[in-house]
């Protein structure tokens, strides 16, 4: 019986849990039934392994950050700022915000056009928050950090989906 | 409370296909550039008689985007031909699988007669698994060393 709280293992039928003391006796428990369901309860962001993201200053030339996703073949750069994140600038934001009249905007900085302060998460996460967040936010990538706040990759949802197939065969 | 995760048995028709944005192979790319900013939809199918030739993403607007491309020409001119495509009576499972490895983020939703029907979202497939979780596991501890050494009030 897998504890719920701190995911130790505990015999079937224990009453609490061996490591962190929680009653284990009046959860109804689910039972996760295949490989899929108990990957995505068990397993945290840092099994993604998260790529390391492009960063820009916020005052490049929203042009060069276009060129940057082109040439990398990559749907975001995260906008940083003396090493903080301060936004996330997508495929997205180019189609609303850019559109047709991205010849006229080329020289603007990119701070203008960014998606300002983007949830992050914990690498200790786990994956259900990613789906969670990407879920309910519809976004496609989520920037992790670590335990400083320090920048650290992104997961995309094409990553989740990775996952999620590497755990169904 | 138990799982329902069936990704072997449900088909892509459980999962609600979105409505796709359809355009006819001779509508002008600046007009469908500005349909898709209006619509905020990533991607739209390009049909003649409902039945699918190609398809415009964001993708590929941002590859025009970083070249200023010529706006006032056919959208049949830029689309991709004959993209891949899953079937209503897919599963579920399926349908991921293709997605995963070719990396598209979504799949036109066609019938036998390849009509579109829908548009098949990565963000589709991400609600699908957040709504069949039960909701207790979002309560659970973010981090592992939140656990707590004792009982609470004992």
């Amino acid at each position: 019986m897998i504890c719920p709280y701190c995911t130790f293992s505990n015999i079937e039928g224990a009453d609490y849990c061996d490591r962190c003391g929680q009653g284990l006796s009046d959860l109804h428990l689910p039972s996760p039934l295949t490989k899929v369901e108990r990957s995505l309860l068990k397993d945290r962001v840092e099994v993604l392994d998260p790529k390391k993201p492009i960063t820009v200053p916020p005052d490049m030339p929203v042009s060069q950050v276009l060129q940057l996703l082109v040439e990398n073949g990559i749907g975001c750069v995260i906008v940083t700022d003396a090493g903080r994140t301060v936004g996330i600038f997508s495929e997205r934001d180019a189609l609303i915000k850019l559109n047709t009249a991205c010849g006229d905007l080329a020289d603007q900085p990119v701070s203008q056009f960014m998606t300002a302060n983007p949830q992050v998460l914990n690498s200790g996460a786990k994956i259900v928050f990613a789906v969670r967040a990407m879920s309910q936010g519809s976004y496609r990538h989520v920037p992790v950090v670590d335990e400083t706040n320090q920048l650290t990759g992104i997961v995309s949802a094409r990553d989740i989906l990775r996952y999620l197939t590497a755990r169904m065969q | 409370m138990a799982f329902e995760l069936h990704l072997d048995t449900e088909t892509v028709e459980h999962v609600r296909p979105a409505p796709a944005l359809i355009v006819s192979p001779d509508a002008e790319l600046l007009e469908v550039m500005s349909l898709m900013r209006r619509d905020r939809m990533g991607c739209v199918l390009v049909c003649r008689d409902g039945v699918l030739e190609g398809l415009f993403t964001e993708r590929d607007a941002l590859g025009l985007m970083a070249v200023t491309a010529d706006w006032e020409v056919s959208i049949s001119r830029v689309m991709t031909r004959n993209p891949v495509t899953v079937l209503v009576s897919d599963t579920v499972g399926a349908a991921i699988q293709k997605m995963s490895q070719g990396g598209y983020r979504r799949l036109p939703v066609v019938d036998n007669h390849r009509r579109a029907v829908g548009l098949l979202k990565v963000s589709t497939i991400l609600d699908y698994l957040v709504q069949h979780f039960p909701a207790f596991v979002y309560n659970l501890p973010p981090n592992p060393h939140h656990a707590m050494q004792s009982r609470e009030g004992a």
